[in-house]
């Protein structure tokens, strides 16, 4: 540890006794400002020295072998606007973004500066903006699976949780406006609390995102990030209506903004979500009791000065969601009957609003404050404080009537606190980089029936990590490397037995990225790192049946850590509408956490069920993701998806030879292929609309673990689909009006990765509609 | 530059207090009405005969090993009234549901079969809609024999005539061996 002090005094130490650099490049975009449209062919020029740049078709210009501390008069100019110089000093590579507006007088000039936020070095994918307009209205999941390399672990069509290449739940982060979402994500059946309508951007990051979002990020990170507030005074908003016809749901959600002065004083955000749906359709009978009702509230405000920005935001998240009735069985001799029903038994097939037993009830509150206070241009204090209560309520299909009949089986309180305090720095000898520490205070509480135990947490961490970028040298470089320490006390379990079990547990990250950009398209990226999980409380101490699987679950108190080792290489290209990526993986987990079939059936009150005991193997994940969407004709592009997996761990067989069997739940081959047409654009502006037809294809899963399935793989099918948009002027407001039009062929199939593949078909054919009035304009420039 | 920091402080430091008053809550008290089934009790009374047998998991699903009671009856041996009772040890005190259950004896079906014993066993009471429930059973024994008896509690079953597959939830399903001798 001393040697990593002394380097990092070393590589921070400000290089005064340094020549002068000049190797510094000034970057960014011209825009026209308003529309926010490139302005093709302006010119930067640096007066004196006779350096200068034409803008590109995207408005782009670069500018390079510039020195540092060194005053430089910048000239941008175009035939339609205004000259504009501004005096300018570099310490570093700067990136400046430069807005010209042209109106009749002709002599309003606005600058933007942009601070650069490095791409991550890991594969990273973000939700094209087209797809997060029109996923609107459905959950998160329907957004991401798109994505290469993102599938769904579902219960049912209401439930689905995100899984990075093969990881998911207690793998992965989910992160909303900067604080990593603690709910009850061990359960299978616990969908992420987030509203997506409060994300302007969602961005996937595929392979270990421990430095940033701690250990439960080994697998990677789903992370929401909300537009920003106003930056000029005044007000604007949004109104947003969808209707579905699968399950007649609606949808309504509406967001306002507001900045009563100028730059330095507050500004505001509410924003709100309603959702009502009944029950699904499957192509041949209605999914009895999979109705949602669900309603969100978000408030954000922020507070300028001089050399400090506050964030307070709160945020609240409230659903109930029906259990498909057909689903609920008590013992295994009925878990069997229901799964050899050819059309599902116990089901009540007809279209009905009501939600009723079984359901949950799930709400999730947040609170955060993040204030940053800039010592100097350079440096920067970044703390955070996050308050979140997730309260979970489990309401089972029960005997009793009257006032015990309307209250819930189970339910799950957890408090979490998280303090986080980081020091960032801008570039240094083109250095840039933070380190921080975080404590989490964790309290849980299940009470009577839990298949967890009450417990509480505590959790620390330091972190560092550093990125190294010097255009136009070709290669990027990051670092980072994270110590964490949990301390758990499981207190009292789901019988109100009293475990009195404290468990504790250290270790350490690292990561290291490489970029080579091969030329301003076409980069390559290698991205390796070491991850450390501890074993989760659920994993360590579960204990029941988890009826929709029809196994009995125990968790084992002995486990240690996993140890992950995580390597992906990424070759992306982007050229005007031609975009490839190619992401190729090898995610070795050393002591991975996985449920163990065990030799005998474990007898309850309900009868014998299989026994699963939480066990502990290496496993290898790997795979590859595939994009490539490449212009045809004109406006046609071709869009075509593909995302491949192999997973495995190793295993023994009954005469001790080791041998490598398949993990169970990972996600058969997926391709994904369509045609995306682009309305003709008019005088440089935006294309208007757009229509985008496209198949997806999911293979059958024939790599299935050897004590084999309750139920043989669903067949393969595909799945056809249509995505279309188009942007109106409504008077002075602007409309986006959007259709979606998902399994357009009412094809029945069944996923393997929805649990609920044992008792009903998905559902089928589902047409939404969606609208979207702009009302003033966004003050962010 | 921190002119600010002393107020940030404070409005940090009030929320922590928040969430702790929060968090001191009572443990135990969700409202929840989580039911556990742990305790099933077969009450037998004859000719010379009173006895009780249980099929007993306090600790619930997992953990330690279900005690079950092995049924003896005489042979050749008529008119055996059982009585049914269910039960939660898990709490304290115990909780018994058998009241419950009869008080909603329409949405409840107890079913027994018999596999290799030579008894039989008919139903001695009908639910508040006069069909089968199964609360109270009369056993009629045979020669000395080994076997076992299946009981289950069936909730809202759509067919109560279909003794075989009434439908509706399991609640319990238990079997306890049963010697004649």
């Amino acid at each position: 540890m001393r040697h990593l002090f002394c380097w990092s005094a070393l590589l921070l130490l400000p290089g005064t006794v340094v020549a002068q650099d000049c190797h510094l490049s000034l970057r960014g975009h011209v825009y026209e400002a308003g529309i926010n449209t490139p302005l093709a062919y302006a010119t930067v020029s640096i007066k004196g020295i006779g350096k200068g740049a034409i803008a590109d078709e995207n408005g782009y210009f670069a500018i390079t072998d510039l020195c540092e501390n060194t005053l430089y008069t910048v000239e941008v100019s175009h035939v339609e606007c205004a000259h504009y110089t501004r005096e300018l000093k570099l310490t570093e590579n700067t990136q400046i973004d430069f807005l010209l507006e042209h109106d009749k007088v002709l002599n309003e000039v606005l600058i933007r500066e942009r601070a650069i936020a490095p791409p991550p070095t890991q594969a990273a994918v973000t939700v094209d903006k087209n797809d997060l307009e029109n996923g609107r209205g459905l959950n998160l999941g329907e957004t991401l699976k798109k994505l290469p390399g993102v599938s769904l672990l579902q219960t049912g069509a209401t439930i689905a949780k995100p899984v990075i290449q093969g990881l998911h739940s207690n793998r992965i982060a989910i992160v909303n406006n900067n604080v990593v979402l603690e709910g009850q994500q061990w359960g299978s059946e616990h969908a992420p609390e987030v509203d997506p309508f409060t994300a302007d951007r969602i961005q996937v990051i595929k392979g270990a995102a421990g430095i940033r979002y701690g250990v439960g990020a080994m697998g990677g990170a789903v992370v929401m990030t909300p537009a920003p507030l106003r930056k000029t005074a005044g007000a604007n908003g949004w109104l947003s209506l969808g209707g579905f016809s699968n399950g007649l749901g609606g949808v309504a959600a509406g967001s306002a903004d507001w900045r009563p002065g100028a730059t330095k004083g507050p500004a505001f955000r509410l924003q709100g979500t309603l959702k009502r749906s009944g029950n699904l359709r499957a192509p041949n009978y209605w999914l009895g009791n999979t109705g949602a009702a669900e309603g969100n509230l978000f408030a954000m405000s922020t507070w300028a000065r001089a050399r400090q920005h506050h964030e307070l935001s709160a945020s609240y998240f409230n659903l109930k969601l029906g259990v498909m009735r057909a689903a609920h069985v008590g013992s295994l001799e009925q878990l069997t009957a229901a799964i050899n029903a050819a059309v599902p038994a116990n089901n009540d097939s007809v279209f009905r609003w009501a939600i009723q037993r079984p359901y949950q009830q799930v709400q999730h509150s947040t609170l955060k404050y993040n204030g940053i206070f800039h010592w100097n241009e350079k440096w920067k204090l970044n703390t955070q404080y996050s308050l979140q209560y997730n309260h979970r309520l489990e309401y089972d299909v029960v005997r009793k009537t009257g006032a015990a009949a309307t209250r819930p089986q189970v339910s799950f309180d957890l408090w979490t606190n998280t303090l986080d305090a980081a020091i960032e720095h801008e570039p240094i000898r083109h250095w840039q980089g933070s380190t921080g520490i975080q404590g989490v205070y964790q309290y849980n509480t299940v009470g009577r029936g839990g298949f967890i135990p009450d417990y509480t947490g505590l959790s620390g961490a330091l972190w560092w990590s550093e990125r190294w970028r010097r255009y136009p040298n070709p290669w990027e470089v990051e670092f980072g490397a994270r110590y964490d320490y949990r301390w758990n006390h499981a207190t009292t379990d789901g019988s109100l037995r009293n475990l009195d079990t404290v468990v504790y547990f250290g270790g350490l990250s690292a990561t290291l990225g490489l970029i080579y950009h091969l030329s301003e398209q076409f980069s390559l990226t290698a991205h390796s790192s070491t991850a450390f999980r501890p074993p989760h409380v659920n994993e360590l101490f579960a204990r029941g049946v988890h009826f929709a699987a029809g196994t009995y679950e125990e968790g084992f108190s002995g486990l240690q850590p996993e140890r992950g080792w995580n390597n992906n290489l990424n070759l992306l290209y982007q050229h005007g509408q031609t975009y490839a990526a190619l992401t190729l993986y090898y995610n070795r987990i050393q002591d991975y956490i996985y449920l163990n079939p065990g030799k005998e059936q474990v007898l309850t009150i309900r009868g014998p069920f299989p026994a699963y005991y939480y066990r502990q193997a290496d496993a290898t994940l790997r795979g590859v993701d595939a994009s490539l969407n490449l212009p045809l004709h004109k406006n046609w592009i071709l869009e075509t998806r593909a995302s491949i997996l192999r997973a495995g761990r190793r295993a023994k067989d009954e005469v001790g030879n080791a041998y490598e069997d398949w993990l169970p739940l990972i996600s058969p081959d997926r391709f994904q292929y369509g045609l995306r047409y682009l309305l003709p654009k008019y005088k440089g502006q935006e294309s208007k609309g757009y229509v985008n037809v496209y198949a997806s294809t999911v293979a059958r899963q024939i790599r299935i673990p050897a004590e084999g399935l309750l139920k043989a793989a669903p067949a393969a099918f595909t799945l056809f689909n249509l995505d279309a948009g188009y942007k109106v002027q409504i008077g002075k407001f602007p409309l986006e009006i959007g259709i979606n039009l998902q399994n357009l062929g009412n094809t029945a199939y069944r996923n393997y990765l929805n649990f609920f593949r044992l008792f009903a078909d998905e559902p089928g054919f589902n047409a939404g509609l969606r609208m979207k009035l702009l009302l003033g304009k966004t003050g962010n420039n | 530059m921190f002119y600010n920091t002393k107020s940030t402080a404070k409005g940090i430091a009030a929320l922590l207090l928040l969430s702790a008053t929060f968090s001191a809550c009572d443990k135990h008290d969700h409202g929840t009405e989580g039911e556990l089934i742990t305790t099933i009790q077969v009450h037998l009374t004859g000719p010379g005969l009173d006895k009780t047998f249980l099929w007993n998991d306090e600790d619930g699903d997992g953990g330690s090993v279900p005690a079950i009671d092995t049924i003896v009856l005489p042979p050749l041996t008529g008119s055996i009234t059982c009585e049914l009772s269910v039960f939660d040890r898990s709490k304290d005190p115990d909780e018994n549901i058998t009241e419950e259950i009869e008080a909603e004896s329409a949405d409840h079906l107890f079913t027994y079969t018999i596999n290799g014993a030579d008894f039989s066993i008919t139903y001695a009471d009908q639910d508040a809609n006069g069909k089968n429930f199964g609360l109270k059973t009369l056993w009629v024994s045979d020669q000395p024999s080994t076997g076992s008896l299946n009981i289950k509690l069936f909730h809202e079953p759509s067919d109560k005539g279909n003794l075989n597959s009434p439908g509706g939830d399991e609640d319990f399903n238990v079997v306890f061996p049963v010697v004649i001798r």
